[in-house]
Formats: structure tokens, C-alpha cells, sequence
């Protein structure tokens, strides 16, 4: 047989080729320039300090937080002629100075999101509740409707999937509820000053449940039957189960508050009065009008605005929309709550139209994705261009494209297009937003209104133009989320303490802004172990849920609910809770960690950090989520002391290998709860 | 019998003459390799760091001496002292004075050119009683490398000896004048080149090549012995520059005396510096390209030199 050999290629040659050689010019040439170069480097400056003398005083670590707050200019690298116990303090100083952990700091009110996980992983689920009760007035109805800010800034974001904050409020709700009873009793009223609260919604609330601890006697009066403002006559049903709401509320009347329902402050009592027989005054009305585009054809039949369609349709369960097709205006998270309410009082079709491409609308993404979920069908990039009538009935609507929204600027400028199209309906809700009416509550006193309508607030100290009078939730920011009403009902409650005791109304508050973090992209969990993963909240069948009004999600069992909150970082309580972020992130594999991972009892047993490894690279630090690790400038590792971890000398010299970080005795490992230990 | 006494006193004086070089050396490259690396480099002991040997010396005294267990180990053993001798011995005919050299031999650049060449033989040695495949390859390459460039060394060393008719160093720096620099220019950077590629330093340090061969031809070295190979390194540059600067650059010129000496001297630490200088900043050739740039420049270009030397000068 004649077998082919093919020949080996040829490597092309080691030596280059032939026309890659240098002529013997050029090859001198360009050897002296570079002997050029280094004999310039030679005679310059050379670049590093002149260790030890000089250091490098602060480790890069800190060199764009302190440029940030104006300690450092941006290109300094001060030099430190000797080690300085003070600047290492001054430094640590800064750090912890306004050290929240960023569930805690992302949201407006401040709920102590961290706090509940360590308590309802210690099986503690009424001292969660409390503690969160604190700054959250209501986490049986914000565990279920809050936007959750929280979650958004979760530090698990970066490792897997946030903690599951808001389903642990309503967790921990589902566990108080049992025993409230015993907890609720009436705050004894030590103030002997007297405060009425107009409004009973959430923000209201916050006010009035800071004031009753303070001691004060506090009026509420609400307009409509039963208490929850917004959260009352606008959350759907299917969202916030009324019997929840009336629940919470409840425990706050149990707490002193006196709630007078169905009285209109203005029609039924005049402002004037409440104004002379309280020593302060809350306005916490809120809005209560919706607005309505100035288009023509809105006055025919069959336009409403979309927080009377939500009363009806909360109240009544019939919005007159049986066997109709339904059009909603706007890309909110009103304007989904309406369209899906729209389903579930027999709407046969409902679309929703936005000025908004998909991205940009402005609900949030779980909901709209919900609502799609039910068969809400979104119409994107289209204006109201007129209401088309026949008959003095609505029959449907022009639409203008849309091309963009939000100018360069960021500011709100729809740019149209020419095409226009038809979308027939036969009901057409507004839900661009809403506006106050306070013509009635305000006439006969001296309250300043804007020439649009709107109160006279200062947005920091929530003062108006009369002294004793107040004003705090969206009638002072606009529409938006209730946690943003809640915090403003505290920060108004703080006013009127001050006011009332006769302090500076500001002293040394500042408006805190909130810090708003960047967004996650969605994490890849494809790796991640089951016991790491966020625990998934049930949700109803979206074919069956969307024919009534029962409720969507449907809550976490106990052992979910301690799993979920063990998932926990405990980030910047200093105390390492064995998330292994360290040693996964390691480059020279020196860290090793073994924890106990059970309910109740979760803590380290064992954390081995082998310096002779360590390239001092601190991505351990940096990973950190609790800041129980600490990288500095001090790399000789010998005077920098921290209370449950120490690093230092003595350590390092510990048999057999490596270095042992433990706890302040010296033997146990850090971040162990106290053991509890039944004495025999 | 004095003669021998004379022998071993010349060679004491030679073997601390190289170890206070090699100090120094050690120190001053350092030196030039931070500053060049925009660096301090060393700066704590002694004025700009230039007592660290003090420190670094004792260190290495006093580090273990490990001999590997499947070494030849006498060879081994003796391997490092083989490696210094030749050097420290080619000291000897350098004439650090007008008309004074220590050993004023009348084959003295004949003694300069062939008693380091010994030092292949050394390196060999010590490169094959390690065992060790790194340190076979280091050798090996160290031997072509410098058996390669013995031949444009000794090239462009014969012009001075035309030139001066004879070979005797001293009769060589008797003979010298000041426009045989400029003469023999390509002959003196020939020379340079040649002498580096000789005493194994960058850029053709491909013997050692840490980043490939660990250290080649002393891989499994350590401690004093390790620190004697380095000490012939130091010692080879020593005395090649001490060499050019006796003969290529006229000794004392424009000196007398024990000025003269002094001169010697400073040009030789001038040369090294340049040494040192070329080191940090090119990066290692490759084994091909050595010998390439070996056969088809250096050995021409001397050549070069030689033609003109013996031939266009006499025909003018």
C-alpha cells in the first residue's frame, strides 16, 4: 500500500526570518536608544519612598474614601515620617463614623433589616418584629407591598441573591400576630401635651407611634371608615389583605392612639379648632385627587382617574368595567395595579399604555412582569393624543408614538413622532399620577397654598407657614413608596418633639440624603449551592389569582423563614459569620474556614489564616462583607489592635502553622453567638 | 622556592583584590540597577546602603553548604575554587603601573586571553558533578558560549599587539598612544561585548537564566560556594575592564605615578558601570542568536579592525 507520508511541517525558525533581521544600523541604533532610556531612568528621581523613614501612610485601601470626604487631595500620598498610633485612629475614626450596613442605609426609614435576620436566625421572631416595628410602623403590610430598597443594596447581591428582607417582615407579622395580644398595651402618657394627626395613613402612623412613645396624647381623625390612607383605599386587595392592615393599625390604637375614623377634618371638623385645641397639628392627608391629562374628550363617559377606580374596585369589587375592555394611562406602579385590578373585577381585556419604552418604565420589574404574568397586555412608547368619543362614550384612543422620554438633561420632555394609532376601549384610566386637594381642610385658617395647590412645607423640618402645624408624607414629597411616607412621618414626629419641648426645631439634624447604590446585574447562581440560594416565595397561580382578589404571594413556613435569615452577612457588625467570601476569594488559597451552619446555632469553628502564604494583596479585606477583616498600611502586622481580631506577633508564632485569628480570649474563634448552655 | 612564596602572596593579594571588588560591585550594581528601575535600592546600612555587603557576607558564610546526595562530590566540592582561579590568576599580567605588572611576562596577553579560558572547563565541572539537567544545559551552553566568543575576543585584541609589537602588557601601554583610541574603537567595543558574553553576564547570561534554567550551571549551589561563582563573575568583569583600561584606554593616561594607577582604576569602574548598565537594560539574546550575532558581526568586524591595522596602516 502506498501510504502517503506527509512531511512534517517545517517550525518556522527559531531564528526569525530572514527579513525580520535588523541592518547593522538600525540594530545599533536601536540598541542605544535603549541604552538611552535607561541611562535617563538612572539619573531621575526615582519613584518609590524611601522605606522605612517614609511610608506610605495610608494604605490605598483608604486613599479614595478620604479623597472623597477632602482629608486627602486626590493625587497625595502623604508620608508618614513614623509609624502614628493617631493617624491610624483617625482613620479608623472616619471609617466607623457613619458605618451602617447598606440594607440599613439604603432604606429611607432605616429599618434595621440586619438586626431582624440575627433575631428570627435565633428563633427571637417577636423581638424581630419589634425591633423592626420601630422604624417600620407596619411590617405585616410593608412585608408585603414595599418596594424594598433593602434588598436592592443586600451585599449578597454581589455573591448570589439578596436576603429575603421583606418576606421575613411579613414572616415575622404571620408569627406576632399569635401572641400580640400579650405585647400590646397603652404607653403611659407622661407629656401631658396633646397632638392630632390628620390622616391615617402611613406616614401618619410613623408620626403618631414616635409621639406616642415620647409620652404624648395623640388624636387621629381619617375620613374614610377605616384607617390606612393610601394604604386603605389605593393597594389592591389582592397585595395587602385589609384584615393585615386594620390588624397593625390596631396593635397602634392598643398602643393609645386615639383614632377617629370617618370624620373629614374641614367638612366635619374645622382645621381652626384642632389647630386651638391641640398643642400640634400633623397634616398627613396625603393625595387624594388624580390627575388627568388636558386632552379633549376626557369629560366624556367612561374616564376615570385611577385612585377612584382602585376605591371601587377595593370597596366594592365591581368598578362598573364587567365584560369591558379597559385602557390605562401610565407606566407606574399605579398604573399596574389598576390594570391588574381592572382583571380582577371581570375587565375582558386590559391594555396599558405608557409614554415609556419596556426598559424605562418607571413600575417596578417584578410587577410589571407579574401583570404580564395575568394577561395584562403592555402597549410601550405611545402618548395620549385624544380621547375618541361617539356618543358621549369613550370609544377608544389616539396615540402618538413616542420617541424618547427624558431629554439629555435627564428631565422629563417627550419627543413625538408622526404615527398615530387607535386603541379602542371602553374605559379609559389615568394613572399619570396624582395631586393634593386641600382647598376644604386648609379654608379658614392662615396654611399657605401654592399657586398650584400645593402646601407650603419645608422639606427638611416639615414646619409649614403656621407654627404647630406640620405636614409630613406625600402631600410634602410627592407620590411615592410608602417606607418614603413612613420616614417622613418619622423626621415630622421629631419636629413636633422639638417643637413641643421648646428646642431648636433644627439643632444638629441634617436631611440625610439616602444613599442610593448602583444595580445588580442579575447574579450568576449557576454554581451556587441550594442552602445558599434566596428562599423563593410562593406565589398563587397567575390563571387563578387573577380572577379574584386573593393574595399573590403567599408567605414563608418558620424553617424557610430561619434558613432565609441565616443567609444573613451581618455586613459591618465586625463579628465574621463564616461566609467563606474570604477564603473563596484567596488567591494564595492561606485562608481556611470551617463554620457550623445550623439554626440558632451558627457560628465559626474554625478560621486559619497562614500568613506565610499571604501576598498582602487584601482581597480578602476587601470581600469582607462584615469588615471582621481588616487590611491596613502596617504590614508589620505588630501594633494594629481590633477588638475580636487580632493579628500580631504573638499570633503568628502559634504552632504548628500559620496564624490562628481568634477571639478576644484568645482560643474561642470569633463571631460565635454566646453560647447558650443549659446548666445541668 | 621564592618564586612560589611571590606566587601565593600575588595570589592572596588577587583573591582579596576580586573580594573587595565583588563587594563593592555587588553594591554599586544594585545601585545602578534601582536607579535605572527608578528605584533607591539598598539604603540602610552604611551611607546609601554601602556597607549592606557587611551585612549580606556573614549571611552567606554562614548559610548551610547543601551538597546534593547523587553530586560527584569532589568534583562538586572543588568545582567553585576551579571556576575563581583562572580568574583571580589573570589579575596577575594586568600592568597597573607604566612598565610594572605583577607577573611582566613577555606572553602576558597571550597568558590574559587563554588563562580564563580555563574557566569553561571549570564551569563544565561544576555544571556536571551536580546531577542536575538545568545546571548539564547551563554548562553546556556556557561552554559553546564561550568557547564562540574566545575568537572575536582574541581578534580584536591582536591590533594592540601589532600596533605595539609585542605581547607583552606592559611593552603594549609603553607603546600606547592617545589616537589609537579613536583607531581602535571597533577592536574596543568588540572587546567589551566579547569580554560580557565571556563572564556570562546579561544579556548573554543565557547560562544562568533564572527564569528558565533556575540558575544553570550553580543551580544546586548555595551559601559560600554559590557565593564564589558570583565571586568569579564579579572578578572576570574585573578584570576585563581592568585589562581594557590598561591597554584599549592607555593605563594612566593622562596620568603619572601613582595618579596613573588611580586612573587605571576609575577608567576600569567606568567600564563596569557601562557593564552594568548594558546588563539592566537589554533583555537576555537567544542561544542562536549568540552565536549568529557571534560569527556574522563580531568576528567580521574584528577582522575589520585587523585588516585595518595590519594592513591599510603599514600601506599608507
Amino acid at each position: 500500500m502506498d501510504v502517503k507520508r506527509a512531511r512534517p511541517a517545517v517550525p518556522p525558525s527559531v531564528s526569525g526570518d530572514a527579513e525580520d533581521r535588523m541592518g547593522l544600523v538600525k540594530g545599533a541604533a536601536s540598541l542605544a536608544k535603549g541604552l538611552g532610556i535607561t541611562l535617563k531612568a538612572g539619573v531621575s528621581r526615582p519613584l518609590t519612598v524611601r522605606y522605612p523613614q517614609q511610608k506610605v501612610a495610608v494604605s490605598p485601601r483608604w486613599r479614595g474614601p478620604l479623597a472623597l470626604r477632602g482629608v486627602l487631595g486626590r493625587d497625595d500620598i502623604p508620608l508618614l515620617k513614623s509609624a502614628s498610633h493617631a493617624y491610624n485612629e483617625l482613620i479608623d475614626g472616619l471609617y466607623r463614623s457613619d458605618r451602617l450596613p447598606p440594607c440599613v442605609g439604603n432604606c429611607p426609614a432605616n429599618v434595621d433589616a440586619r438586626g431582624q435576620a440575627f433575631l428570627i436566625a435565633d428563633n427571637r421572631v417577636a423581638e424581630a418584629y419589634e425591633l423592626v416595628r420601630d422604624r417600620n410602623i407596619l411590617p405585616g403590610v410593608l412585608g408585603r407591598i414595599c418596594h424594598h430598597p433593602c434588598e436592592t443594596a443586600c451585599k449578597r447581591n454581589f455573591y448570589d441573591e439578596p436576603v429575603a428582607i421583606r418576606p421575613l417582615h411579613r414572616f415575622a407579622y404571620e408569627e406576632y400576630r399569635k401572641i400580640r395580644h400579650e405585647r400590646i398595651s397603652p404607653l403611659p402618657r407622661t407629656q401631658g401635651k396633646s397632638v392630632c394627626v390628620v390622616g391615617s395613613g402611613p406616614s401618619g402612623l410613623a408620626a403618631a407611634y414616635d409621639l406616642l412613645k415620647l409620652g404624648y396624647r395623640v388624636v387621629m381623625y381619617e375620613r374614610e371608615r377605616k384607617p390606612g390612607g393610601a394604604l386603605n383605599t389605593g393597594v389592591p386587595a389582592y397585595r395587602l389583605p385589609r384584615d393585615v392592615l386594620y390588624e397593625e393599625i390596631g396593635d397602634i390604637v392598643g398602643l393609645g392612639l386615639e383614632l377617629n375614623t370617618g370624620v373629614e377634618v374641614g367638612k366635619d371638623v374645622p382645621l381652626v379648632e384642632l389647630i386651638r385645641e391641640h398643642d400640634a397639628v400633623l397634616l398627613a392627608v396625603g393625595l387624594q385627587q388624580s390627575r388627568i391629562l388636558p386632552i379633549p374628550g376626557t369629560d366624556a363617559e367612561g374616564v376615570v382617574g385611577a385612585l377612584e377606580f382602585l376605591w371601587s374596585a377595593n370597596f366594592k369589587h365591581e368598578a362598573g368595567v364587567r365584560g369591558k375592555r379597559v385602557l390605562v394611562i401610565g407606566g407606574g406602579n399605579v398604573a399596574v395595579d389598576v390594570a391588574r385590578c381592572a382583571l380582577r373585577v371581570g375587565a375582558s381585556e386590559v391594555k396599558l399604555a405608557c409614554l415609556e419604552s419596556e426598559s424605562e418604565m418607571p413600575c417596578h420589574p417584578w410587577e410589571i412582569a407579574e401583570a404580564l404574568d395575568e394577561g395584562v397586555v403592555a402597549l410601550c412608547s405611545l402618548g395620549p393624543e385624544e380621547v375618541l368619543v361617539r356618543h358621549g362614550q369613550v370609544a377608544g384612543m389616539r396615540m402618538r408614538s413616542c420617541l424618547s422620554v427624558f431629554d439629555e438633561t435627564g428631565r422629563f420632555a417627550p419627543k413625538f413622532g408622526d404615527e398615530t394609532t387607535d386603541v379602542p376601549a371602553d374605559v379609559i384610566v389615568f394613572a399619570i399620577g396624582q395631586a393634593p386637594k386641600i382647598d376644604a381642610l386648609v379654608a379658614g385658617t392662615e396654611l399657605l397654598v401654592s399657586g398650584r395647590g400645593q402646601l407650603v412645607v419645608d422639606g427638611t423640618l416639615f414646619t409649614t407657614s403656621v407654627p404647630g402645624v406640620f405636614a409630613c408624607g406625600e402631600i410634602v414629597t410627592g407620590p411615592g413608596s410608602a417606607i418614603g411616607s413612613i420616614a417622613t412621618g418619622h423626621e415630622a414626629a421629631t419636629s413636633i418633639h422639638r417643637y413641643l419641648q421648646g428646642l431648636p426645631l433644627d439643632g444638629d439634624r441634617v436631611a440625610r440624603p439616602v444613599p442610593v447604590y448602583p444595580k445588580h446585574a442579575p447574579a450568576d447562581i449557576t454554581n451556587v449551592e441550594a442552602n445558599r440560594r434566596r428562599a423563593v416565595m410562593p406565589m398563587a397561580d397567575p390563571e387563578e389569582r387573577a380572577s379574584d382578589f386573593r393574595q399573590v404571594e403567599l408567605g414563608l413556613t418558620r424553617q424557610e423563614a430561619m434558613a432565609e435569615a441565616m443567609r444573613c452577612l451581618r455586613c459591618e457588625s465586625e463579628v465574621c459569620v463564616g461566609c467563606t467570601f474570604c477564603a473563596r476569594t484567596c488567591p494564595d488559597y492561606a485562608i481556611k474556614v470551617e463554620r457550623v451552619d445550623e439554626a440558632g446555632a451558627r457560628c465559626l469553628t474554625r478560621y486559619d489564616y497562614d500568613l506565610s502564604k499571604c501576598c498582602y494583596c487584601g482581597l480578602c479585606a476587601e470581600q469582607c462583607p462584615t469588615k471582621a477583616l481588616q487590611h491596613t498600611g502596617q504590614y508589620e502586622l505588630s501594633f494594629w489592635h481590633r477588638d475580636l481580631m487580632v493579628f500580631d506577633k504573638g499570633e503568628m508564632l502559634r504552632p504548628p502553622t500559620g496564624t490562628r485569628a481568634t477571639g478576644r480570649d484568645g482560643v474561642s474563634p470569633p463571631g460565635c453567638p454566646v453560647p447558650r448552655r443549659e446548666e445541668p | 622556592m621564592s618564586a612560589l612564596l611571590l606566587g601565593i602572596a600575588w595570589g592572596i593579594a588577587a583573591v582579596l583584590a576580586i573580594a573587595g571588588g565583588a563587594v563593592i560591585g555587588v553594591w554599586w550594581e544594585r545601585k545602578v540597577a534601582g536607579h535605572i528601575q527608578l528605584r533607591y535600592g539598598p539604603l540602610q546600612i552604611g551611607p546609601a546602603g554601602s556597607l549592606q555587603m557587611l551585612a549580606d557576607v556573614p549571611k552567606l558564610l554562614f548559610k548551610e553548604d547543601i551538597v546534593p546526595s547523587a553530586a560527584d562530590k569532589p568534583l562538586f566540592k572543588w568545582a567553585p575554587l576551579m571556576v575563581f582561579a583562572p580568574v583571580a590568576a589573570s589579575l596577575a599580567v594586568i600592568p597597573f603601573a607604566a612598565g610594572w605588572a605583577p607577573l611582566d611576562t613577555s606572553v602576558g596577553v597571550l597568558f590574559f586571553l587563554a588563562v580564563p579560558s580555563l574557566e569553561v572547563v571549570a564551569i563544565l565541572v561544576a555544571a556536571w558533578s551536580q546531577r542536575n539537567t538545568l545546571a548539564a544545559i547551563g554548562g553546556l551552553r556556557a561552554a559553546s558560549q564561550m568557547i564562540a566568543y574566545e575568537v572575536p575576543r582574541a581578534l580584536s585584541v591582536l591590533p594592540l599587539v601589532l600596533l605595539a609589537g609585542s605581547l607583552r602588557p606592559t611593552a603594549v601601554l609603553g607603546a600606547w598612544q592617545w589616537w589609537w583610541m579613536p583607531l581602535l574603537s571597533i577592536g574596543f567595543i568588540v572587546y567589551l561585548i566579547a569580554s560580557i558574553a565571556e563572564m556570562n553576564r546579561g544579556p548573554f547570561d543565557l547560562p544562568e537564566a533564572e527564569s528558565e534554567l533556575v540558575a544553570g550551571y550553580f543551580a544546586d549551589y548555595s551559601g559560600m560556594r554559590w557565593a564564589i561563582f558570583m565571586m568569579a563573575e564579579y572578578g572576570a568583569m574585573i578584570a576585563a575592564s581592568l585589562f581594557a583600561a590598561a591597554t584599549f584606554l592607555g593605563g594612566g593616561w593622562p596620568f603619572g605615578g601613582a595618579l596613573g594607577t588611580a586612573a587605571i582604576v576609575l577608567k576600569a569602574a567606568l567600564l563596569i558601570t557601562v557593564i552594568m548598565w548594558v546588563r539592566w537594560t537589554f533583555p537576555r539574546v537567544r542561544q542562536d542568536q549568540l552565536l549568529r550575532f557571534c560569527w556574522t558581526v563580531l568576528v567580521p568586524a574584528a577582522l575589520v579592525q585587523l585588516v585595518v591595522v595590519g594592513v591599510v596602516l603599514p600601506w599608507m
